[in-house]
């Protein structure tokens, strides 16, 4: 899975949430998108998962544009973000049966009940969403990826909501997909964690990718780019 | 058959959501039977006049009921951002057109099971035999319903104030439906049969067919409004 975008623009109206944003990705590889609030990253992610479409630019996916009608492209992008994309008056179960069914894969019952051991949830596979905590909705939401296997995983503020073992979970599948060769993208505000875990650290402020590099450089440019965008304690 | 598989996949899914939560179809089934109420104490009417009545005073009853439903159409798909879900999945947009307009007729048509034949009591009517041609006209009138009211739901998803905008957009818009339901119906009740009204016929299957076609077609489009 490769991921380029090019040129890519997206207005609200008069307001320009990102601006002529490029970028290559290769497969892989774990990127970290920082920023400040307001900076751009849910857009880009949203972009980039084809779930608004840019007012200038291109996505490609594998040397393929992007477009509304890439369903199946559409197939291999995973979004994970906490409390969302899971129906509450549906059970856990009744959620990775209906999401496995949407996309055509044919996992057998066992699969998916490991999978729910895996992510500590089996006990919970006939109880509603509604009634699961925060953490444990996440948790669901890392099984239905597990289970889809995308090959470009999007994730918005993923550490908010996890407990220890939880995050535990989360970097242990996102690392053993970009051994699968998928492409992972977290956007969070937790540097040091989302650090450890990526490859490379991209920067928006006011729509503008205003640093890239990977985790190898000097960590002094890092520091230098992002410390301009930190909020400042008063003097 | 992909389009018609996972058309019944998300239909499976909101009739399970319904049978839990029973907000459309309760709040449906109350308002229909109230209507016929307040039109059986409103109206001091002959069996003879109410059967000259009878289509318009039920379509009124299923229009309001109806557009019930359609604001709550979306209602699941709003929560937990399951929209986003169901449009970032390799599903055909189509399907996810279909399965509603189904879910929405599902919901109509057995609030008129009940609706149609306690008209008949609340008012003394006596042609019992006309119900299942009755029955039949009223559905292709539900079904032009249901395939303009999904489209325009879903245009208007995303605007504030939905419910308000929703029936001001679609009962306009719906104005070839309910006159050719409602002829087919008073014809029906007149001559027990469709008759002279065969044009109208006409039109409201042309009109079933041409939106829905058009829909299947264009929602991508819409549901990105």
């Amino acid at each position: 899975m490769q991921l380029a975008a090019r040129h890519l623009s997206k207005a609200y109206g008069y307001f320009w949430a990102l601006r002529d944003v490029n970028l290559n990705i290769a497969a892989g590889e774990c990127v970290a998108l920082l920023g400040p609030n307001g900076a751009g990253k849910t857009t880009l992610l949203k972009l980039l998962a084809g779930l608004i479409y840019p007012t200038s630019g291109e996505i490609q996916i594998n040397g393929t544009a992007l477009s509304r009608t890439s369903t199946t492209l559409r197939s291999t992008i995973g979004f994970l973000a906490p409390g969302e994309h899971l129906y509450d008056t549906l059970t856990v179960r009744e959620n990775l049966d209906f999401f496995t069914a949407l996309y055509d894969k044919n996992i057998e019952g066992s699969a998916i009940a490991s999978t729910l051991n895996a992510v500590g949830l089996q006990r919970w596979s006939g109880a509603y969403v509604a009634a699961l905590s925060s953490g444990m909705k996440f948790r669901l939401s890392i099984a239905k990826w597990q289970l889809l296997e995308p090959g470009l995983l999007l994730l918005d503020e993923p550490y908010g909501v996890l407990d220890g073992s939880g995050i535990d979970l989360l970097e242990n599948f996102l690392q053993a997909q970009c051994r699968k060769g998928s492409v992972v993208v977290i956007a969070s505000h937790h540097i040091s964690r989302v650090m450890q875990l990526c490859d490379r650290a991209l920067i928006l402020h006011q729509g503008k990718l205003t640093f890239d590099e990977p985790r190898q450089q000097p960590w002094d440019s890092f520091h230098r780019a992002f410390s301009e965008f930190l909020p400042r304690g008063p003097s | 058959m992909r389009i018609l598989k996972q058309t019944f996949l998300l239909l499976r899914k909101d009739l399970l959501l319904e049978t839990r939560r029973r907000e459309s179809l309760l709040t449906m089934f109350f308002f229909g039977t109230l209507l016929l109420f307040v039109f059986h104490f409103s109206f001091d009417l002959t069996p003879e006049r109410v059967a000259e009545m009878a289509p318009a005073l039920l379509w009124l009853a299923f229009l309001f009921t109806g557009t019930l439903g359609l604001a709550q159409l979306f209602e699941a798909e709003r929560s937990n951002h399951c929209l986003d879900a169901l449009l970032l999945s390799p599903m055909d947009r189509g399907a996810l057109f279909l399965a509603k307009v189904c879910f929405n007729i599902t919901l109509m048509v057995l609030v008129e099971i009940v609706v149609i034949p306690l008209f008949w009591i609340l008012f003394n009517l006596r042609s019992w035999e006309l119900i299942p041609l009755l029955f039949l006209m009223a559905l292709l009138g539900t079904i032009g319903f249901c395939v303009l009211g999904t489209l325009l739901s879903a245009v208007t998803l995303k605007a504030r104030a939905r419910e308000l905008l929703l029936p001001l957009i679609l009962f306009p818009l719906m104005v070839p439906v309910i006159l050719a339901t409602i002829r087919c119906m008073e014809s029906v009740l007149r001559a027990g049969a469709i008759g002279d009204a065969a044009p109208w016929l006409r039109l409201l299957i042309g009109f079933d067919v041409i939106f829905l076609t058009l829909g299947v077609l264009i929602f991508d489009w819409v549901i990105d409004v």
